[in-house]
């Protein structure tokens, strides 16, 4: 009896887990079958030389050129603003906070980090409509409040690699600077974060790749399906992921529903690449700095 | 100085947080002063009669992410024991980066994909009906939050001190032994508190479920009905009119995920007291 | 794959074509100019919108026009609160949206509201109480109208849409809509779901109305460009875009440009009826 629920529970567990990656590989391939004939040049640039495109001589309206120029720049501020916050903030939980206060930080980043993010753009949306009544000119929706949002969304998760990457330093190399007389700031500065830079570089490429997956934010937030590339802060933009689901419900003939499958296989490769990359700088500088 | 930086980076970013919600109380206060926070929870949503309700929604809500749940738990638990114990070394490694990709694959990608896979396969062979229902979006949220749960349930089988394994292999037990009466009894915590990661996932999540579950506002009766969740009720009625109650009535849905988020904090903080930042 | 790709050519020799009848003189107003106009609200009219401003920003690479959907409801709202320069609506403001902000219509186009089914459907007409029993729910099958044994979908839009506005109270004769309908956020989104759900109905922008979705017949008409433009088929609106207070500037420049024969040309070109 025993041996046959035990026989069980292995071919569910392998079921489980070939389940899991076949749905995974129909997912891949199908996307592959209905988008892959138009990944290229053209895709990103239409009909305009790519050339032309990227010296701004031209515009790109069949392509995702302004789509692909919104998230970079999106993700370029989000970032700018998140990691310095971030940094500071973590180096602060895990080095000079203590007791209730430190108990209550976390709590409250991490309902931040939980926060579903349509909420992190209502707030955002929220703000917009406050700024707007104190400056009743001509602030709306636009790609700086996008970005703050993003931002806020990005925050707890880079806090909280910096935390756990300053707290996972073996005490005895934490103390060697400071016995040696440095001030505790150098401490930090030469010593504790280049050993952690690894764990560190990993929570912010995964955060970059939050901050450029991310849909709900950014649709209460400012960005619209036509915009051409993003020239100011104060201007609506377009973006990839929301560049997916405008199509997903309104593509208007079998070319631009397979731009969508296009959109769609780029947006992966570069969520799949950040990943690499934190991957692999985890494992390689993790490698060389354990020889220390 | 630099330590006042530091200080002020972390007040502001905690402070930030609570404004959140500070503003949506604030934004949404006509709802409590006119006595009608109750009506709004319990009520139907007719805005044409002048009815915001948004019980529908919370029902949706609720259904989607527990039926996400129901379908994840077994096949997320399976794969756990695959990557924690049964599967020999390399493999293991190998299934446990096929999870961290899935994590990594974009949400909207998701929906998009069963809109055309999914739904016409609901539509003809199992719902009938357009095929956009609760059961569609609850079953590609179910993929969405495997990886989350995974993580957190492979951590806590393996949560078992090296010699204790050791000791099981010593005496002859086979891995599904090892596994079943040495990690499992001891992983408790922290599969419980995959689950409630796993639900607060589904919860929040606005893609799928505007995607792929219908967004009718009648409250569902049945898993094959449309539906509409709170998230999607947000991102839908975002465009009404500022002032109108219909605008207001979104900021009570925001409140609600809101405190929900921060009882699923409280409720792993008393569990594994652990962050939800890990995934 | 080729039919694809030749669908795409022929779209891509639209798009010249557009762009090569746009004669000099309709596009002068916006030489030498500059800056970003902000566009949203109707999406029955973003196919003109975009084609339009790709038309002035292909000419005029100074000039930034962003469009965004949304629905009538936030397109009159938004320009009314100035956080846009132009409001798109699918239905007249009313009197008291125009007093409270002082709002500027034009009219460019005429449109039509078609009820539509999946081109696989076999019901092809309806009667106006046929239609109201469908939406209200009590026709809840094809079979009890002719179709097949399967139940009916229906597909509703939001509640700051222009069109639905129109279509509830023309064709629908402000009857009930039954809640269990599922909703969609635009005009494109709706002939998405209708040309993907055999069994779905809705109602759709007569410009919108293509291949791959069949109008309807109601009362006997049909809806197509002759019915509206002659009065014969009822459920018809204009298309308008609103700025607050008397246009200026680019904004005045866009709304002008519409009304041109270059304008007027795109917007028959996407399916609907000139104003002139």
């Amino acid at each position: 009896m025993r041996r046959w629920f035990e026989r069980g529970i292995v071919f569910w567990s392998w079921g489980s887990a070939v389940l899991l990656l076949a749905i995974l590989l129909s997912l891949l391939s199908y996307l592959v079958y209905r988008g892959g004939g138009v990944v290229g040049i053209g895709l990103v640039f239409g009909d305009v030389p790519p050339f032309d495109a990227l010296l701004l001589r031209r515009q790109v309206f069949s392509g995702l050129f302004p789509a692909i120029a919104g998230t970079f720049a999106l993700v370029l501020l989000a970032v700018g603003l998140a990691v310095p916050v971030g940094l500071a903030a973590g180096i602060f939980m895990a080095e000079y906070a203590e007791g209730q206060i430190k108990w209550l930080l976390t709590v409250l980043f991490d309902v931040l980090a939980g926060l579903p993010s349509i909420v992190v753009g209502l707030a955002g949306f929220s703000l917009t409509l406050i700024l707007h009544q104190m400056f009743p000119g001509r602030l709306g929706p636009c790609l700086l409040i996008s970005a703050l949002a993003i931002g806020f969304l990005i925050l707890p998760y880079v806090i909280h690699s910096t935390q756990m990457a300053l707290e996972s330093v073996p005490p005895a190399l934490r103390r060697t600077a400071l016995a040696l007389g440095a001030t505790r700031l150098e401490n930090i500065r030469q010593v504790l974060l280049p050993t952690r830079l690894p764990d560190l570089l990993g929570g912010v490429i995964l955060a970059i790749g939050r901050a450029a997956e991310d849909t709900a934010v950014i649709m209460l937030t400012g960005v619209v399906a036509s915009a051409g590339l993003p020239r100011s802060l104060f201007e609506q933009f377009e973006a990839l992921p929301f560049y997916i689901y405008y199509i997903s419900s309104q593509y208007a003939d079998p070319r631009e529903l397979q731009m969508g499958f296009g959109a769609a296989i780029l947006l992966l490769v570069v969520c799949a690449l950040l990943l690499v990359i934190a991957f692999i700088i985890q494992q390689t500088l993790s490698r060389r700095l354990s020889r220390f | 100085m630099s330590a006042h930086i530091f200080r002020l980076a972390a007040f502001a970013s905690g402070f930030l947080t609570i404004a959140v919600f500070v503003m949506m109380l604030v934004l949404g206060w006509p709802l409590f002063t006119s006595g009608q926070f109750f009506a709004i929870l319990t009520g139907e949503w007719r805005p044409s009669n002048e009815l915001f309700g948004i019980f529908p929604m919370l029902v949706g809500s609720a259904l989607v992410s527990v039926l996400a749940l129901c379908f994840s738990l077994p096949v997320s638990l399976g794969t756990a024991f695959v990557v924690a114990t049964l599967a020999p070394r390399p493999l293991r490694r190998a299934v446990q980066l096929m999870v961290r990709f899935m994590a990594g694959i974009p949400t909207v990608i998701y929906g998009f994909v069963a809109i055309f896979l999914l739904v016409p396969f609901m539509r003809e062979q199992l719902t009938g009906g357009s095929g956009l229902n609760i059961l569609t979006a609850s079953l590609v949220l179910a993929l969405l939050i495997a990886p989350t749960m995974i993580v957190f349930f492979v951590s806590g089988l393996q949560n078992v001190e090296e010699r204790y394994r050791l000791a099981v292999d010593a005496l002859g037990g086979r891995p599904v032994q090892k596994l079943l009466y040495l990690q499992l009894p001891q992983a408790w915590p922290e599969i419980t508190a995959g689950i409630i990661m796993g639900l607060g996932r589904a919860m929040g999540d606005t893609l799928i479920s505007l995607m792929l579950a219908g967004n009718s506002v009648a409250a569902p009766q049945a898993a094959v009905d449309s539906g509409r969740t709170l998230t999607a009720h947000i991102a839908l009625v975002i465009a009404a009119d500022f002032d109108g109650m219909q605008f207001k009535s979104i900021f009570a849905c925001g409140l609600i995920l809101y405190v929900f988020t921060a009882i699923v904090v409280m409720l792993l903080r008393l569990i594994i007291g652990r962050s939800m930042c890990q995934v | 794959m080729m039919k694809c790709f030749g669908k795409s050519l022929m779209f891509g020799v639209l798009f010249l074509f557009i762009g090569g009848t746009a004669n000099g003189g309709d596009l002068d107003a916006f030489a030498g100019r500059q800056g970003i106009l902000k566009i949203a609200g109707g999406t029955a009219h973003i196919p003109v919108m975009k084609a339009a401003a790709e038309v002035i920003m292909s000419g005029n690479p100074e000039i930034r026009i962003t469009i965004a959907g949304g629905g009538t409801g936030i397109g009159i709202k938004q320009v009314g609160e100035g956080i846009i320069d132009i409001g798109n609506a699918g239905r007249k403001a009313t009197d008291e949206e125009v007093a409270t902000h002082g709002l500027h219509m034009v009219k460019w186009a005429i449109d039509g509201v078609a009820v539509a089914v999946n081109p696989q459907n076999k019901v092809v007409a309806l009667t106006s109480a046929q239609l109201q029993d469908i939406f209200a729910g009590k026709i809840a099958t094809w079979k009890e109208i002719g179709g097949v044994d399967r139940e009916i979908n229906l597909y509703d839009r939001d509640a700051a849409s222009g069109t639905r506005e129109v279509f509830w109270e023309k064709a629908l004769k402000k009857g009930e809509v039954a809640q269990k309908a599922n909703v969609v956020v635009s005009n494109g989104a709706m002939k998405t779901a209708i040309a993907g759900d055999p069994y779905g109905i809705g109602y759709v922008s007569v410009g919108h109305i293509d291949s791959t979705v069949a109008p309807v017949v109601l009362d006997g008409v049909e809806p197509n460009l002759e019915t509206v433009k002659s009065g014969a088929y009822k459920v018809s609106r204009g298309l308008f875009s609103l700025t607050k207070g008397e246009p200026v500037g680019l904004a005045k420049a866009f709304l002008d440009f519409l009304l041109t024969p270059t304008g007027q040309k795109i917007a028959i070109d996407k399916g609907f009826i000139s104003v002139q």
